[in-house]
């Protein structure tokens, strides 16, 4: 499926491991489960790991130096789970790779998403940019800080989003 | 959805409902098949057949701005079909605390804004 | 004597700037979007759902329920009389105050829903997250900044939260929604501990404000009373703080049983302890200069808050003495709906909202109009909502009280019952509620005209009565004194009865159910039966509760079955 970052759709480079298949050459995701095996390959392209919602991101602190990219995935758009794994892989563990998130996602999320850390999204084969473009611009101002550090927007915690 | 909402004796008669999507109002599906906000309208199924109807309507929710549809089991009266529930009596009746927000219930004219 | 505000700032809650202005604009557009995706298919009920509950819309038994947040309870007139236009203009002709200080409207059209938002934003107001599984409308003292027992008023500390959880981008989606009240006075009159985080304010001893904290309480179907995470959090860390619990919360409360989704399962099943060490081990990681609640933060929003500029007391004291003494039902009236205030001269008159065979909590769109006219002349146009679903006018002369008590009588607003048993809290019930298994309103109508004795309620003292329609509990009856639960009866409704429940931050205490349910006339009935077992039993000056706590629940019980 494409992806969906600052405002363009693109086409995925990356493939995801296919269970009870060998790992292929290339950038390749893999569950958190076989990390250790996606660790042992050599240099055969990047790495990351796709987060099930109920995985601890702590698991990955000491392979996160070799992780280039890391999906969160929602099993349902209701199930915020995900959000509390972006902001702790930036805050907690200082991750500055790719962080993608996946799974069922309204453009209506998007913002909180990127507010949390996540810098694209997997979306469905002919989704429309304008859509989620337009979520992205709704509002000029959060009511909170966030990991992206926005500038302050007058007093108290309001920062700019434009 | 409410499990209540689709709570059946296996004999018996039963109607079928759903509010509005674009005001909310309850209505019921009549022998002509349109939508009307009176229970006494309403086309009675027997509960063998009820549930094909069912789901006929659920698909076509959408396309006919309705949410929530689902049967409701009724006994007959002189007057038409009677929920057995005390909740569906209310639904097809209005809040019994208004006994003037009944179905006929009529918006005055609107109030040009101040 | 002019009481109008004295700047341009209204007097008891935050004042909007065009910042907030955008933000409410941009809401609305954001709504008036999804409601036209709803419409075409864009998005399914399924989708829609969450993002119309975030904007306090409901899909209920007769229609679309609007709730209208009423941030800590406070409005200004101009705002009432908002609400009273959209009561007129969109619905019919009335609204109801709720258990968390809001508005909430009944008969609301989805396509209406984008117009009305956008004339609540031209009043500063919202519906924003007054319902969904995310943080709710801040609840606070109805009697802040005027208190005479008053440490802190929580109403800064509530506007702060209030933008704090604004669109909060983690913790909109949480297991299920969350509740949190703060009160700034020792004696506890937001319920506390029944919520799922409640806060309590005192001074340290640099006059900084510094926190209580407690967790997981509620009521609904497993009514807990919360426990104390923290005695002394200093201001500085309340917002780190709270967002530590609720990282935890959203990572780890269960997703898998509407029923066990609330933070207090959570507390439960981990410990409070181990949930103690999580949520500090979280504190501990976090960036807290990020989330540093700065002096200069709280002095900038208090800033934003205007202040009542009050009279001399003058003479308005001996005055209020002079006419109690002449009218026996005003001195009444004065003994129950006035409370204590700081300012000399002054009191804060609770309005209620609840008179004999009356709804509980419902006002029409004239009574709301007459209210926001009273603010404007009697309180400096400052009006609150209270968690028990009355009016309150914060700040009132007390050589005004008998003419506004004369004009509240003639408009239905004037029953003299505030903290007795006809001044019941009823959640909306089986007449309007989606969720319902029995009516609520009915039954409380029929207590109310039972009990509507003036000297009857005053021979049995305080007493809170609270009926909840369903297990939910949105009437909070494990918190009444005596409680009423509808249930569902293969179809039927019927109502058990509770007693001993407290909502006293000391004396806290969830209510037992005494027996079998009954029928609306039975249960009537009964607490008939178990008023006059406390009358009977009772020490002398004892009050109900008390004695429910000595005799326990057994006399009650035999009272409230004994044979016709």
């Amino acid at each position: 499926m494409p992806l969906l970052e600052n405002g363009q759709i693109k086409e995925d480079n990356w493939q995801v491991a296919i269970e009870g298949e060998a790992l292929p050459s290339g950038d390749v995701l893999v569950p958190l489960a076989r990390l250790s095996e996606g660790l042992g390959r050599n240099n055969d392209g990047r790495l990351g790991v796709v987060l099930n919602a109920g995985d601890s991101v702590e698991e990955l602190r000491s392979a996160l130096p070799r992780l280039s990219s890391i999906q969160v995935t929602f099993p349902i758009f209701r199930d915020g789970r995900p959000f509390t794994q972006a902001r702790a892989l930036r805050e907690h563990l200082h991750f500055e790779g790719e962080i993608r998130a996946g799974g069922h996602i309204l453009p209506d999320q998007y913002e909180f998403l990127l507010r949390c850390g996540v810098n694209s999204v997997v979306v469905p084969e002919g989704v429309d940019a304008a859509v989620w473009q337009k979520a992205h611009e709704t509002f000029s101002v959060a009511y909170q800080p966030s990991v992206l550090n926005e500038q302050p927007e007058g007093f108290a915690f309001r920062r700019k989003l434009l | 959805m409410d499990r209540r909402n689709n709570r059946r004796d296996a004999e018996g008669s039963s109607v079928i409902t759903a509010n509005r999507l674009l005001d909310g109002r309850i209505v019921w599906l009549a022998a002509d098949g349109q939508w009307s906000p009176h229970i006494r309208n309403a086309r009675v199924y027997s509960n063998v057949e009820i549930e094909d109807a069912l789901k006929e309507q659920t698909a076509s929710a959408q396309d006919n701005e309705l949410v929530g549809v689902y049967g409701v089991q009724v006994s007959l009266s002189p007057t038409g079909p009677v929920p057995v529930t005390s909740r569906e009596c209310i639904r097809a009746g209005g809040p019994s605390v208004h006994p003037d927000f009944t179905p006929e219930w009529q918006e005055r004219p609107a109030v040009s804004p101040a | 004597m002019s009481h109008a505000p004295h700047s341009s700032l209204p007097v008891g809650h935050y004042a909007y700037d065009e910042v907030d202005r955008t933000f409410l604009k941009q809401r609305v557009a954001q709504f008036r979007d999804q409601v036209e995706r709803r419409i075409s298919g864009a998005l399914t009920e399924e989708e829609f759902k969450p993002l119309r509950l975030m904007n306090g819309l409901y899909l209920q038994l007769h229609a679309y329920m609007l709730r209208v947040a009423i941030p800590y309870g406070v409005l200004n007139s101009g705002q009432m009389r908002t609400l009273a236009q959209i009561a007129q203009r969109y619905d019919r002709d009335y609204g109801h105050f709720t258990t968390r200080q809001n508005i909430q409207f009944n008969w609301i059209k989805l396509e209406d829903t984008p117009d009305i938002l956008a004339l609540l934003a031209d009043a500063d107001m919202h519906a924003l997250q007054t319902s969904g599984n995310c943080i709710r409308n801040v609840t606070a003292d109805q009697f802040a900044g005027a208190a005479a027992d008053e440490v802190i008023d929580p109403r800064i500390h509530a506007e702060i939260l209030r933008q704090w959880s604004t669109l909060h981008p983690e913790f909109t989606f949480l297991p299920r929604k969350f509740k949190i009240a703060i009160s700034g006075s020792p004696q506890d009159r937001v319920a506390a501990r029944f919520h799922d985080i409640g806060l309590m304010a005192r001074k340290d001893e640099n006059g900084r404000a510094v926190f209580e904290v407690y967790v997981g309480g509620g009521l609904g179907r497993t009514p807990i009373v919360g426990v104390k995470l923290r005695d002394d959090l200093p201001e500085e860390d309340l917002i780190a703080y709270l967002e530590a619990i609720l990282r935890v919360y959203n990572e780890f409360g269960r997703r898998d049983n509407i029923y066990k989704a609330r933070i207090k399962i959570l507390v439960q099943a981990l410990g409070v302890q181990e949930f103690r060490n999580r949520v500090n081990a979280e504190f501990v990681a976090m960036d807290r200069a990020r989330y540093r609640l700065d002096e200069k933060i709280v002095a900038a929003i208090q800033a934003r808050f205007g202040v009542p500029d009050f009279d001399p007391a003058g003479q308005a004291a001996e005055k209020l003495i002079q006419q109690r003494k002449a009218d026996r039902a005003f001195d009444f009236w004065v003994r129950t709906n006035t409370h204590a205030h700081k300012q000399p001269g002054y009191v804060s008159v609770t309005i209620s909202c609840k008179p004999a065979g009356g709804i509980p909590g419902d006002v029409t769109s004239a009574q709301m109009n007459l209210l926001a006219d009273l603010a404007d002349q009697l309180s400096f146009g400052e009006l609150r909502i209270t968690h028990l679903q009355n009016v309150v006018l914060g700040h009132v002369r007390q050589d005004k009280l008998y003419a506004l008590w004369q004009t509240l009588d003639q408009n239905g607003l004037g029953t003299a019952n505030v903290g007795f048993i006809s001044d019941i809290v009823a959640c909306p019930g089986l007449d309007y509620c989606a969720l319902a298994n029995a009516r609520s309103i009915p039954i409380a109508q029929k207590l109310s005209e039972r009990f509507a004795s003036p000297e009857l309620q005053r021979e049995i003292g305080p007493l809170r009565l609270n009926i909840s329609g369903c297990i939910n509990a949105c009437g909070h009856h494990h918190a009444g004194h005596i409680g009423i639960l509808g249930v569902d009866k293969r179809g039927e409704e019927a109502f058990q009865i509770t007693l001993g429940g407290a909502a006293d931050q000391d004396t806290v205490s969830i209510g037992q159910i005494i027996g079998a349910a009954m029928s609306e006339d039975e249960t009537v009935d009964a607490i008939a039966r178990i008023i006059d077992t406390y009358l009977a039993r009772r020490t002398a000056g004892e009050q109900f509760i008390d004695t429910c706590r000595r005799l326990g629940t057994a006399p009650f019980k035999d009272a409230a079955y004994a044979p016709a």
